[in-house]
């Protein structure tokens, strides 16, 4: 009823980009990488954003499938399990003699399978999901481990290939040739995370898919409506089962894909839960700051996406800068708290603003 | 032993017109310990508005859960338009045509009034499933106009509606659709007498169009014997009057209640006397209780 989005001056676009879900978090990330521009010579830098893609793109895939999840009110941390399960699963089947293409969409389908387990055990039997999925997290670390033996093995299709060629030169107007050493990967590995971007490709396609599906179809209303008042979903005719059933399924699926993603990129499969606990821990911190509830009902991919960005951001700035290792995680927890802090402050400046929703 | 003026308060068995479109029949329902319907007979007519009425905890809206396939019955048996029926979901009840208002209205306070609308009747573009908003708002403004329901946005979230806003919202979803039989749960209950009197009103014109017969749980009975054409009382689980609205009163209706609060405290106090007086004097103490009610 209020007209104030006639005139869009400076004061008003902010209003406006606050009054988004994800606007605290746009705002907070680009304060974070003008900062990191300002006072570092390398962040603004092409060979940089070589380096803070692997980091972040990877976050902002789990933490598409999370957010579904989120929005439902519940949680599943088994996406750790799901990102190290699922490439020791690929080389299984890849050395079983099955081929890359058919072991990657094998080992898929057994990841959308667990994910219809735990969604299963929360739907249906009512678990709590935390309970749930910090049970598959565990089983499903160790049976990587039990199946991997605890060793590392190459990626199968990652492996780099040399090639020497012939390159010409010309110096001091004498043309010379000279044996060059060129690596490649195969295109399987190329568009399965090796290539440089490619990840970032798959993040910014699922992102946009998702939340395409989440704003735009039915599954989206569905999952909105389950977290938002779950007897009332029900009562009105949604599947809140099918429903659940379906997120947890999602999300195993996206954790599947990028673990097996990751193992190509780094070319080894680490049988070692370290690494997707944190990672799975970190990318629910990125959904959560981009602007998804936990207590479910309300969440956004795409500000899953941007909350994943200022962290990697984040990590990386502080490397940068030449901030002691040992003092990474320490800031990353701290800006968590804050970034969280200011979510809440603008959600509640938000509420106060009648009229423009 | 019950007083002879008082009116009778038995239980009404299987009772059915020829223009039934819905029968239910034996109903009942356990809820663990609990005994939320004994057995309860019902008939609604083409057409016709039927009031429920009841105490809280009667079983009036296990009665409507069971009807529109939230809930499914023990035992007993319902006929839709002469054909057996026993809703596997709410889905299925309302393909059969039936749909329901709840008590606690089964609002998303998260999604925009037009969703809410429209939520498990979604209008969809073709041939990609994607939501068509448009087709919903446009849908949802004129159905609202319809009823006569004043809601100035409908594209807010339903958070932010009044009390009475959201109850009307409530009903016009059931009312903009292809239902025959509307169920509506105390749709009174949030609202102010305005807010009250529109319902009241959409109710009494759904019935002069004849289309749609309707059950309704109401708590007042001047608003029962005002807007249906028939009232029906559920007492203890089991229907304990049935009878057009014309040949009952507020009196008579109250005496029922009054009746079966007497009874509901004899009850309680024979308990207690006889859990005092120990096994031994058991009836003894039932004795003197009863000498005390017929005094």
């Amino acid at each position: 009823m209020q007209e104030h989005r006639a005139l869009p001056g400076g004061r008003a676009i902010l209003e406006r980009l606050i009054s988004l879900r994800e606007g605290s978090i746009i705002v907070v990330t680009v304060i974070v990488a003008v900062y990191f521009s300002a006072n570092t010579s390398t962040f603004f830098t092409g060979s940089n954003f070589e380096t803070l893609l692997p980091y972040f793109a990877p976050l902002a895939i789990l933490g598409a499938g999370e957010v579904f999840v989120l929005i439902l009110g519940e949680v599943d941390l088994s996406i750790g399990a799901m990102y190290m399960f699922a490439p020791i699963v690929f080389y299984k089947l890849d050395t079983a003699g099955l081929g890359l293409v058919p072991s990657i969409i094998l080992s898929m389908l057994i990841c959308m399978a667990v994910g219809a387990i735990t969604g299963s055990f929360v739907a249906i039997l009512g678990v709590s999901s935390f309970v749930t999925s910090l049970g598959m997290l565990f089983g499903f670390e160790g049976l990587s481990l039990i199946l991997s033996h605890g060793t590392p093995v190459a990626t199968p299709g990652a492996q780099v290939h040399s090639t020497i060629v012939q390159v010409h030169h010309v110096v001091n107007g004498h043309s010379i040739t000279l044996p060059e050493k060129v690596n490649h990967v195969g295109t399987f590995a190329k568009i399965f995370g090796a290539g440089i971007y490619s990840e970032l490709i798959w993040a910014i396609a699922i992102v946009l898919i998702l939340q395409v599906v989440l704003t735009f179809t039915r599954w989206g209303l569905y999952t909105v409506a389950i977290g938002s008042n779950k007897l009332g979903a029900a009562e009105a005719g949604v599947k809140v089962k099918l429903v659940t059933i379906r997120n947890f399924v999602l999300a195993a699926l996206l954790a599947g894909l990028v673990g097996v993603f990751e193992a190509i990129r780094s070319q080894t499969i680490q049988p070692d839960p370290s690494g997707p606990n944190e990672l799975l821990l970190i990318a629910i911190a990125g959904a959560v700051i981009g602007g998804t509830l936990l207590s479910g009902g309300s969440g956004t991919v795409v500000g899953a996406f941007i909350g994943a960005l200022f962290l990697g951001i984040l990590k990386d700035g502080l490397i940068l800068q030449g901030v002691n290792a040992n003092y990474l995680l320490f800031y990353t927890g701290i800006a968590i708290i804050v970034a969280m802090t200011a979510n809440v402050y603008v959600a509640r400046a938000r509420r106060g603003h009648s009229g423009s929703g | 032993m019950a007083d002879a003026a008082a009116p009778q308060t038995g239980v009404v068995g299987p009772t059915s017109a020829p223009d039934d479109v819905l029968r239910v029949e034996h109903i009942a329902k356990r809820f663990g310990p609990v005994t939320a319907l004994k057995d309860v007979n019902l008939h609604l007519k083409q057409g016709e508005v039927l009031g429920l009425l009841g105490d809280n905890g009667a079983g009036k809206s296990t009665l409507i859960k069971i009807i529109c396939g939230f809930q499914k019955a023990d035992a007993g048996k319902m006929w839709l338009r002469g054909e057996p029926y026993e809703p596997k979901s709410v889905d299925d009840a309302r393909a059969h045509g039936i749909e329901t208002v709840y008590q606690d209205l089964a609002l998303i306070d998260e999604l925009s009034v037009y969703h809410n609308l429209f939520l498990r009747k979604e209008r969809v573009h073709r041939p990609v499933p994607l939501l068509s908003n448009r087709q919903m708002k446009r849908e949802a403004r004129a159905a609202l106009d319809d009823i006569g329901i004043n809601i100035p946005r409908i594209d807010v979230a339903v958070a932010r509606l009044s009390g009475g806003q959201r109850q009307a919202i409530a009903v016009a979803r059931t009312v903009n659709s292809d239902a025959d039989i509307l169920l509506l749960d105390e749709p009174l209950a949030a609202m102010g007498a305005k807010e009250g009197a529109q319902i009241l009103d959409l109710v009494a014109r759904l019935k002069d169009e004849g289309r749609v017969s309707i059950i309704m749980i109401l708590h007042n009975y001047v608003h029962v014997l005002q807007a249906c054409d028939r009232v029906s009382m559920i007492q203890d689980g089991a229907i304990a009057l049935d009878k057009p609205t014309a040949e009952t009163s507020v009196e008579e209706l109250t005496d029922i209640v009054v009746n079966e609060y007497r009874r509901a405290r004899e009850e309680a106090h024979r308990a207690e006397a006889e859990a005092a007086s120990g096994g031994a004097a058991a009836s003894g103490g039932a004795a003197a209780s009863e000498g005390a009610s017929g005094a």
